[in-house]
């Protein structure tokens, strides 16, 4: 943050420039620049606080992936996952940030992947809950970070223990000869729980090939949109390498509590795309 | 974690010591590492504390811990038996890593000194199982075609998450198959019968040992008993069927896989009950859309809750037995493209 007190002594001197000579002009706007220059850049790197996972990535992804905002660790950004990965190619990550407001977007990082970037998920017209599996090449801190309105990045996290080789292993579809007549195949169930919310999971076939298993080029599923009958977002995804082969995400939809039909649409980095609808069941009544 | 809390503690001791008891402080680094840097593992003197427990006439069972492979554990969380038959010894199973296999077979000629080991029988491909193979002469090591391939095909990704598991416990650990074919229904070894049963569910081939003379029914991983079943390999509708096989099989004891020996077919009805409920609960977890970490959440009953590492083994059953579920539960949709 740059001190108010400095904001006047600039607002001056630019007043003041009107009065001085071309040359003047030019040298009071070079360091105008430097210290201008000088100021965020600091003020960026102090704003970052301390990881409580200890990543020696933490800056790095804040640099990268928590930009244009505060910085924060908060407890209402619930982030689910095993101690220890069981399958280093399926990592089962759940984020809750449903306690928090206005929430724009929800984007989830490996530290130590060699691919950080998991996915974005923006909730437009539907709570800020993702449910999804990764791959990590290694044990590796997770860092979700839930972006709101105002800007603030609320973190949460965990650290996952792995035997490692996630990312570099060939998918399991390369074991089957024919995977590509399944691409896109699709297993999809909604409920409404307890409190009525709807829930939808889907399932579909893609190997998710991050490019980095011998001799298999880069081809995953990078985008994922849900709308409402009357066409409005419900919610957009971003999905990156690290998204495990045959992603299965779960997501809870605002819907209200009637029965309706969303519509899911996808595709991938080969411009491969699937479309299909999913119905809503009402909330029974009490 | 375990270094870390290791190291401090020792830190924390030799402040406690005074100049008394300086000479004492000396002796003590001495016989352990002397020096701080290179820390507790390998300070440590790494030796499996393995005790001979006769639970039949002439057999022994060698209990594991009923923990998680672990850095102070070695890995030896298995129960491995040996039989002393007319004309020499039998073994089953043989541990988690090289260094365990010595020790065996130190307890071994010390509890039936001078005996020959004729035949050693390894009943499923888990590393826990068969890692102490190495030991053995390769051609008295001997188990069905399936337990085999398994160990072949898995046996190397296995040795490399034991080391990382369990470190230095593993050292010189290689995975060795056996090399004698097993598929007949009994075999004669060095004057006593055994009968041979090729079952499957806890892994694709579960091999089960019963000694024919004292009735005791080496059940392998079929049968735990007050320790979670695991089920990285599980198929549960089979394994429940294979349990009724072995509850249907004549016999005096059973030696579960792990935890204690059996005189009532306990473990046969703890991991059958435990089973159903794990396949119900999963069950209802994904057909109500629960993504797996919440359904790891999941209370676990009280007729379970003593089970040791239960918590951790419904963790881990979550990652192994939810694929198959979501493609049995999970509709698949029409998708235009």
């Amino acid at each position: 943050m740059v001190h108010s007190k400095q904001v006047r002594f600039f607002n001056t001197l630019i007043r003041r420039m009107a009065y001085m000579t071309n040359t003047a002009k030019k040298l009071a706007l070079v360091g105008l620049l430097l210290a201008y220059a000088t100021l965020t850049s600091t003020a960026t790197h102090a704003s970052i606080p301390a990881d409580p996972f200890g990543s020696v990535m933490w800056k790095t992804m804040v640099e990268t992936y928590f930009t244009g905002g505060d910085v924060v660790f908060d407890e209402r950004v619930v982030v689910s996952a095993p101690k220890s990965a069981e399958n280093q190619m399926h990592v089962p990550i759940t984020v809750d940030a449903t306690r928090l407001k206005n929430v724009k977007q929800i984007v989830a990082v490996a530290d130590l992947n060699p691919i950080q970037h998991v996915l974005t998920v923006r909730p437009e017209q539907a709570l800020s809950f993702i449910g999804f599996r990764l791959k990590l090449q290694q044990s590796s801190p997770i860092h979700v970070g839930v972006q709101t309105e105002d800007g603030t990045w609320h973190i949460g996290g965990a650290l996952v223990d792995a035997a490692g080789g996630g990312c570099t292993a060939p998918a399991h579809a390369h074991s089957i000869s024919n995977w590509m007549q399944t691409l896109g195949e699709t297993r999809a169930l909604v409920r409404r729980d307890s409190k009525g919310d709807a829930r939808m999971t889907i399932r579909m076939r893609h190997p998710m090939d991050t490019g980095l298993a011998s001799g298999i080029p880069v081809f995953y599923m990078n985008k994922m949109v849900v709308k409402d009958e009357a066409g409005g977002v419900v919610a957009e995804l971003d999905l990156y390498e690290p998204v495990s082969e045959n992603p299965t995400l779960t997501l809870k939809p605002s819907v209200g509590s009637a029965s309706s039909v969303l519509k899911v649409s996808t595709r991938d980095t080969e411009g491969n795309e699937f479309a299909f609808p999913l119905s809503v069941p009402a909330v029974l009544a009490q | 974690m375990t270094f870390f809390s290791q190291k401090l503690k020792s830190q924390k001791a030799s402040t406690r010591i005074d100049s008394q008891s300086r000479r004492q402080l000396l002796k003590l680094l001495s016989a352990g590492c002397g020096c701080c840097i290179c820390g507790s593992v390998s300070a440590r003197l790494l030796k499996y504390p393995l005790h001979a427990t006769e639970i039949g006439s002439k057999t022994w069972a060698v209990h594991g811990e009923s923990s998680h492979f672990n850095l102070d554990n070695g890995g030896n969380i298995v129960n491995v038996a040996f039989i002393e038959v007319p004309d020499g010894v039998v073994v089953i199973d043989t541990g988690p890593s090289k260094r365990y296999g010595e020790a065996l077979l130190a307890l071994i000629e010390k509890t039936v000194p001078g005996k020959p080991i004729l035949r050693v029988y390894n009943t499923h491909h888990h590393p826990d199982h068969c890692f102490g193979n190495q030991v053995f002469d390769p051609a008295i090591i001997a188990a069905p075609q399936g337990v085999i391939d398994n160990i072949n095909t898995e046996g190397n990704a296995f040795a490399d998450n034991m080391y990382r598991l369990v470190g230095d416990w593993m050292r010189g650990t290689a995975p060795v198959a056996p090399a004698v074919v097993l598929d007949a229904s009994t075999e004669e070894i060095g004057g006593r019968q055994f009968s041979l049963f090729y079952l499957s569910g806890h892994t694709s081939a579960d091999f089960v040992v019963r000694d024919d003379s004292t009735g005791v029914l080496f059940s392998g991983d079929l049968a735990f008993l007050y320790r979670a079943p695991t089920t990285p390999h599980a198929d549960i509708a089979t394994w429940q069927g294979a349990i009724d096989s072995l509850g249907a099989l004549d016999h005096e004891l059973i030696l579960p896989g792990h935890g204690p020996s059996d005189k009532r077919d306990e473990s046969l009805a703890q991991t059958s009950d435990y089973l159903a409920w794990l396949e119900d609960t999963l069950i209802g977890a994904v057909d109500s859309g629960l993504t797996m970490n919440e359904a790891m959440q999941l209370p676990i009953p009280d007729g379970f809750a003593s089970l040791n590492v239960v918590r951790e083994e419904f963790e881990r059953s979550v990652v192994h037995l939810y694929p198959d579920l979501e493609d049995q539960l999970m509709p698949i949709i029409d998708v235009t493209r």
